[in-house]
């Protein structure tokens, strides 16, 4: 495998007072589609502002494809797409005009890529940037992140201004990008449907850390809700890879991290209870980790 | 690279607890196992089935893999993948080993043995003949 187009080590950022993030490690692994989850707040605009050198660390040490992200060359920037949270384009040019001027930064720049985008997305090419929706200009800033065909695509919320339809036209933009190899892109949302979709890894930053680094399928495969019911559980009560427990009248439900699934009979044996196992989806397993 | 409609009923459900390439898996079994795909039919290319379903082709070529070391596809260089044609494929297998078990589990239960027993039985008798 090639080497991890972003891995980060150690890396804190404070603003005054204010603590984002401490001893953070994550290794961004080429080739994934990463989605970052974490609540509002928690600092995933921050900690993708600081992979692409727009913030400065107060400590540890960042790596953007093999370069100090403070001193990125003019040549890995070439490599990388973003779009930002908030965007800001020149208000005064026309959409087709736009294009033009932003292709002639990069030596190489896809036109069939961003004509197929412009026509699905129905982009108004003659009309002037100041005039369009939020909606519009996020699309747009997605076209001119993706013409030069990064291998880093990094996007900072880039479906919360899209409506549904534009939203499934932009994951399909993805699967599209996704289809020649050698791209890695790494998104923020909170919406964990479209992470389901296109993202093969997870990454969830909480409390100032990435709590949690995994392939979805296996989030998926591990992280379940055990509902006991005939018979009570001890208290304390404990078992690996517990992650909480609530009590109920008649039943009890754990959420567990199911490494081992020979921990089910055993369960079901030592304390003669019915345990019934259910699949949980990201937003549950989400909010588990988050009030765990 | 064809980029003709997914010729298949694929659907998957992203916000299920089942990954979405487990869903696929499922579905080409059942298709497999209903006769809607005859040994040495075509499955349409990973790209199609990620354009229709609108997910990952990564997704789809785990799925793939996955049903390919079960024995159940197989790979045509050059095509893509297809069902296998070998003797027998594992779904059938599984069908002529399905009486059997069917014949142990009437006897278990007459006996009054629980599922968890019967299950727990059926691993260790797997177990010792492991080796």
């Amino acid at each position: 495998m090639s080497t991890p187009p972003i891995s980060m080590a150690g890396v804190m950022r404070t603003f005054g007072v204010h603590t984002v993030f401490k001893d953070l490690d994550f290794t961004l692994p080429a080739g994934s589609v990463v989605g970052l989850l974490g609540r509002n707040g928690s600092g995933k605009t921050t900690l993708l502002r600081c992979a692409l050198g727009l913030l400065k660390l107060d400590a540890g040490r960042i790596d953007t494809l093999g370069e100090d992200p403070w001193r990125l060359s003019a040549k890995a920037k070439a490599r990388i797409g973003y779009v930002p949270q908030t965007v800001s384009l020149y208000g005064w040019m026309r959409v087709r005009h736009l294009i033009q001027y932003h292709s002639a930064f990069y030596p190489h720049w896809n036109q069939a890529l961003v004509d197929r985008l412009v026509r699905m997305w129905e982009l108004p090419m003659n009309q002037r940037v100041k005039g369009m929706s939020v909606g519009q200009l996020q699309q747009l800033a997605i076209v001119l992140a993706m013409g030069h065909e990064p291998e880093l695509l990094i996007l900072d919320e880039p479906v919360a201004a899209l409506d549904p339809a534009a939203r499934r036209g932009f994951l399909q933009a993805i699967i599209d990008i996704l289809d020649q190899p050698g791209h890695t892109v790494l998104f923020s949302t909170h919406i964990t449907a479209d992470v389901e979709r296109v993202c093969d890894r997870v990454a969830l930053l909480k409390d100032g850390r990435i709590e949690l680094h995994e392939e979805l399928d296996t989030l998926k495969d591990r992280i379940k809700r055990l509902v006991i019911t005939g018979g009570a559980l001890p208290e304390p009560f404990d078992v690996p890879g517990l992650l909480r427990i609530r009590r109920h009248a008649n039943h009890a439900d754990l959420t567990i991290d199911l490494k081992d699934p020979s921990i089910l009979p055993m369960l079901r044996q030592r304390w003669e209870v019915n345990v019934e196992v259910v699949d949980l989806n990201l937003e549950d397993i989400f909010l588990e980790l988050h009030d765990a | 690279m064809d980029d003709g409609p997914c010729n298949l009923p694929f659907h998957v459900s992203v916000s299920s607890g089942t990954p979405i390439y487990r869903q696929i898996v499922e579905q080409v079994q059942a298709l497999v196992a209903g006769g809607q795909l005859a040994p040495g039919d075509m499955l349409p290319s990973v790209r199609q089935v990620a354009q229709a379903l609108q997910v990952n082709p990564m997704t789809v070529s785990k799925a793939y893999s996955w049903l390919e070391n079960e024995g159940l596809l197989e790979r045509v260089r050059g095509r893509g993948m297809r069902v296998a044609c070998g003797e027998s494929s594992v779904i059938d297998r599984q069908a002529m080993l399905r009486p059997l078990l069917m014949q142990a589990v009437v006897h278990a239960r007459q006996l009054g043995l629980t599922d968890v027993q019967i299950t727990s039985q059926l691993q260790r008798i797997l177990k010792e003949k492991h080796t």
